[in-house]
């Protein structure tokens, strides 16, 4: 085996897997928390990047400029979406929230279309773009830095479940929810926070990779499908386990279309997902049994 | 019961504009994508067509009429453009039609024409089977991908070096079509393939492919793709640190392609059937209009959608009335002088004589480096 | 139980009396197409209604039956009275091999195995040229010369009455009324001695044998196949109707073809908002008609102490 060949496949992998753990982590609250079989996660994706070229070629600010006011931008849309839709259909099982979001996500998809249109929009990177080799190995700055800041926005999320006052209430909530409002948390307000953040981390992940790739209405569709066999791989609800599948699926791909065929790389991710349903229903790396 | 009584309430209502209307303007139908993940470029298709329209009515229309165009969502699906076609033959009584999109929408909606005897003139789909169906409603103003590698692969082989060469193309009937014809004309002419790889539309990630590609060590790359994949692809070819020379076919001669792929653009060499940079006076004056009505240049399909148009009007003005047999018969006598040259039809429905161009993207600029009439397939 | 018997012969016979009625090809193909999503609707009913798990994968069946039906024609020239019933069968076997896997999950798990599989098959189907032609697609499917869609609209109507017809059985049927059971309460069901996943394979590959069949079907009116049969969007129009007509009724799921087929061809007027108005139309459904029209529907006669309701009126106010 050629070793040049497997370090940069291996790369491109690691590379695509701290991205597909970036685009999933919104899903991981919403889906793996929440329960909410979210359709429209693609969608938060695709506005993120249609916000974040809106913001730096029409406002003229700068990327992480930008970045911060997509970030408040949509997480009032998500605290919107969640207190006058998703809330409606709480506990009542998965098919009204499938249904709501599916009509959400042709919704904001079409709406999207009709606002900007079809073409494909540039969002403005961090830095200048280009390669750059170690030995030979070849990445771009702008990735290590979208690498840089998915791993910071994975570390950040991960502290405000674990350390702050709301992370607390979120794990309470989602353990037991009648407790936690017998313990005098607000449970709507939580459920409504955990969705703006999953709603703002889907976006933000949307923005940078929009600058890497480029932001447009149609692309919504596959992120979702690719974020939900992440977060099945890594189990339902756990970053470090989102982070576990998104790598595993980004190097698994980069490896089948490295070594057999390009064309079929999106099946590795619905054959893993079988897979693993079928060996180990609770994930790869769930830590927590399935809950009742 | 009740069912029922909703059922025909809304019968009633899809069915009801249906008969009101007189016929005083000559409808022509459009089937194109304007959502999903194709409706980038359907949508250029749709703007070319109605400037053809505002133009021909403003110079007085056909058969002393307006022509009224009317547009339905296909979604490059074959169910959604077989229910688009019925719904703009029955219900809207259009005298010809103009779509799909991609191949396998028209393939599904040709059967439609023929069946209700509508002439179906399609501006873009390539796959080359299509006009080999023996359907007589059909015809096709584009390119298929054995015409345009006929008409370039000599002059890419001699002025690119062309020795040993990767395609690579998006997994579809235009993409794989593209990749097989370039590669047998360039392999006949003595440029190696040394890898072909097919990826899925809409894939963002471009690196694996790539360092198979550099792997195969060639000094040509040829890409099949559309502005939403094949800029992404262009772009990270550079930022692989790869040089091979990049050409292709694909709608990249337009200002979406050049701004969204940047300083990668540089040097790349399209083959394609239109260019607005195109030297001739006819294309001047349609550049001029279509800059004014949507603020850009025109592209491949902005051109394909203006020419499909233009075509069927004045073949309708030909026959003299909307009867399908007399529209046939006058495409067959087309002599259509299109921005881009002069369209005629073969017997089977394929056009040939309009130019076709090689551009260099130079100065974020398409330059035209070769242009070559299109010739009639054997 | 006759109540529901009577007005679905009552639909099948008003249907019947369409082709004579309407001579406007457009509104046939309507008729046909609607016909074809209630078949289809139907089967997914079966699996989302009775097997109460929510299958997203449901175009695995579809797109099997279609394929079979289009490679059974151009391949080996069979006619379509053995192509159907065969895209059923083969359809069955899809259903009871992805059934053996997937039903022994369930909740969201469940939702996505099912998924993942339509996935994997329709990117085999976009990959496998030598048999299924890949993204090219199976075109040029026999017709056998009907040219007149009244002719379809009665194959098709004769579909949806066998559909009908053995989902009544079923659903009738002991292993239905176990269905439900299961459905209710799977503990309970257990300890009277219901096996859950028999009751639920029964259903799921019923379900399948009768979406093959709409996919053997769609493959001769369409006239063409190719992977898009196995993509998400036939999915989303499948559940939308099965949930606004009324999961887990015979009538809801009909009502529910019928409707969503009309409203998405009527919403074309609206030309550019089509499918914007469509995405709130289905959010509107889903928060004020929770239960879809067949709840709306019985709880208002619930409240109207069960005396039959006038009911053109309320139907129209659900619209």
């Amino acid at each position: 085996m050629d070793l040049d060949l497997f370090l940069q496949f291996l790369t491109n992998g690691v590379v695509m897997g701290v991205f597909y753990a970036l685009s999933a982590l919104g899903l991981t609250l919403i889906f793996g928390l929440m329960r909410v079989v979210n359709f429209a996660h693609g969608e938060f994706y695709m506005l993120g990047g249609v916000t974040g070229w809106f913001v730096t070629s029409y406002l003229g600010l700068d990327f992480f400029s930008g970045l911060a006011l997509v970030a408040v931008a949509m997480a009032a849309f998500g605290w919107l979406v969640d207190r006058f839709l998703i809330e409606r259909v709480r506990g009542q099982g998965e098919e009204p929230g499938i249904l709501l979001t599916i009509g959400l996500s042709i919704f904001l998809v079409n709406a999207t279309l009709l606002v900007v249109g079809p073409a494909p929009m540039k969002v403005a990177g961090a830095v200048a773009e280009g390669p750059l080799f170690f030995g030979p190995i070849a990445v771009t700055k702008l990735r290590l830095i979208a690498v840089g800041v998915g791993i910071a926005l994975i570390a950040g999320a991960h502290l405000i479940i674990r350390k702050t006052r709301l992370g607390a209430a979120m794990r309470a909530t989602f353990q037991d929810p009648m407790a936690a409002s017998l313990a005098g948390i607000r449970t709507g307000n939580v459920y409504a926070a955990t969705f703006a953040l999953g709603c703002t981390l889907a976006a933000l992940s949307g923005m940078l990779l929009g600058s890497i790739y480029s932001a447009q209405a149609s692309v919504g569709g596959l992120i979702s499908l690719k974020s939900f066999v992440v977060v099945i791989l890594g189990g339902m609800g756990s970053f470090a386990g989102a982070i576990a599948g998104g790598l595993l699926l980004g190097i698994a791909e980069a490896f089948w279309g490295g070594y057999v065929a390009t064309g079929m790389v999106d099946v590795v991710g619905f054959v893993l997902v079988i897979l693993i349903l079928l060996f180990r229903p609770q994930g790869l790396f769930s830590i927590r049994a399935e809950r009742a | 019961m009740k069912r029922l009584v909703l059922g025909s309430l809304l019968l009633a209502g899809v069915a009801a504009p249906l008969s009101a209307q007189a016929q005083d303007t000559i409808k022509i139908g459009m089937v194109e994508p304007l959502t999903g993940s194709v409706a980038y470029n359907g949508k250029s298709v749709v703007e070319g067509a109605k400037l053809a329209v505002e133009e021909m009515n403003a110079a007085g229309g056909i058969l002393g009429k307006k022509i009224e165009l009317v547009i339905e969502d296909g979604q490059c699906t074959p169910a959604n453009s077989v229910n688009a076609v019925e719904k703009l033959v029955q219900k809207d009584k259009v005298a010809a039609l103009v779509g799909a999109f991609c191949s396998s929408a028209t393939a599904a909606i040709m059967p439609v024409a023929q069946k209700y005897k509508i002439p179906l003139v399609t501006g873009v789909s390539s796959q080359a089977s299509l006009t080999e169906q023996g359907n007589p409603y059909f015809f096709r103003a584009a390119e298929t991908d054995a015409l345009m590698a006929k008409a370039f692969a000599k002059i890419l082989a001699n002025d690119l070096k062309l020795t040993k060469v990767a395609y690579i193309g998006v997994n579809d009937d235009w993409g794989r079509g593209g990749v097989e014809e370039f590669s047998r004309d360039l392999s006949a002419l003595g440029a190696k393939s040394v890898l072909t790889e097919y990826f899925d539309h809409g894939t963002t990630d471009f690196f694996t492919l790539l360092t198979k590609l550099r792997a195969a060590k060639p000094d040509g790359v040829f890409v099949a793709a559309e502005t939403q994949d094949g800029s992404i692809l262009v772009k990270q070819i550079r930022e692989m640190g790869l040089d091979a020379k990049v050409f292709g076919v694909g709608s990249w001669a337009t200002a979406d392609f050049i701004n969204l792929t940047g300083s990668a653009a540089e040097g790349i060499h399209a083959a394609v059937p239109y260019a607005s940079s195109m030297d001739a006076p006819r294309n001047q004056t349609f550049v001029k209009s279509y800059e004014a009505k949507y603020r850009i240049k025109p592209g491949k399909y902005g051109a394909a959608g203006y020419n499909a148009l233009n075509i069927t009007a004045q073949a309708i003005a030909r026959a003299g009335n909307t009867d399908a047999e007399a529209i046939r018969a006058a495409l067959y006598k087309t002599q259509y002088e299109a921005p881009n040259g002069v369209y005629r039809f073969t017997e089977k429905g394929q056009a040939y004589g309009f130019d076709a161009v090689l551009v260099r993207i130079e100065g974020g600029q398409p330059k035209v480096i070769a242009s070559t009439p299109v010739d009639a397939p054997h | 139980m006759t109540l529901e018997r009577n007005v679905l012969l009552a639909f099948l016979a008003a249907a019947a009396l369409l082709p004579a009625l309407v001579t406007d090809q457009y509104l046939l193909h309507l008729g046909v197409m609607a016909l074809f999503y209630a078949i289809l609707a139907t089967s997914l009913n079966l699996v989302v209604g009775y097997v109460g798990e929510f299958s997203l994968g449901h175009t695995a069946f579809l797109g099997a039956g279609a394929y079979t039906a289009a490679l059974l024609s151009t391949q080996l020239g069979l006619p379509m009275w053995a192509t159907i019933p065969l895209a059923g069968l083969i359809s069955a076997l899809f259903g009871f091999g992805i059934g053996a896997i997937t039903l022994r999950l369930q909740g969201p798990y469940f939702v996505i195995v099912t998924l993942s599989f339509a996935e994997v098959l329709r990117i085999v189907a976009n990959n496998w040229i030598a048999v299924t032609n890949g993204p090219m697609g199976l075109a040029g499917i026999d017709q056998f010369g009907i040219t007149n869609k009244g002719t379809f609209f009665y194959i098709v109507l004769g579909l949806t009455a066998v559909a009908l017809y053995l989902a009544f059985r079923f659903v009738h049927s002991n292993t239905g009324r176990a269905a439900v059971a299961v459905r209710e309460n799977r503990y309970v069901a257990q300890s009277i001695g219901v096996d859950p996943f028999g009751t639920a394979m029964q259903a799921f590959v019923l379900g399948a044998f009768l979406a093959g069949l709409a996919g053997g079907f769609y493959a001769h009116y369409i006239s063409f196949v190719g992977p898009e049969v196995f993509r998400f969007p036939f999915m989303v129009t499948m559940i939308i109707m099965v949930l606004l007509g009324g999961k887990g009724t015979l009538i809801g799921p009909i009502a529910g073809a019928v409707i969503v087929t009309l409203l998405e061809e009527y919403l074309r007027e609206m030309q550019e908002l089509r499918l914007t108005l469509f995405g709130l139309i289905v959010m509107a459904v889903v928060l004020f008609l929770p239960n879809g029209l067949m709840g709306f529907i019985a709880q208002r006669r619930e409240q109207q102490g069960a005396k039959p309701a006038p009911r053109a009126a309320t139907k129209e106010r659900t619209v």
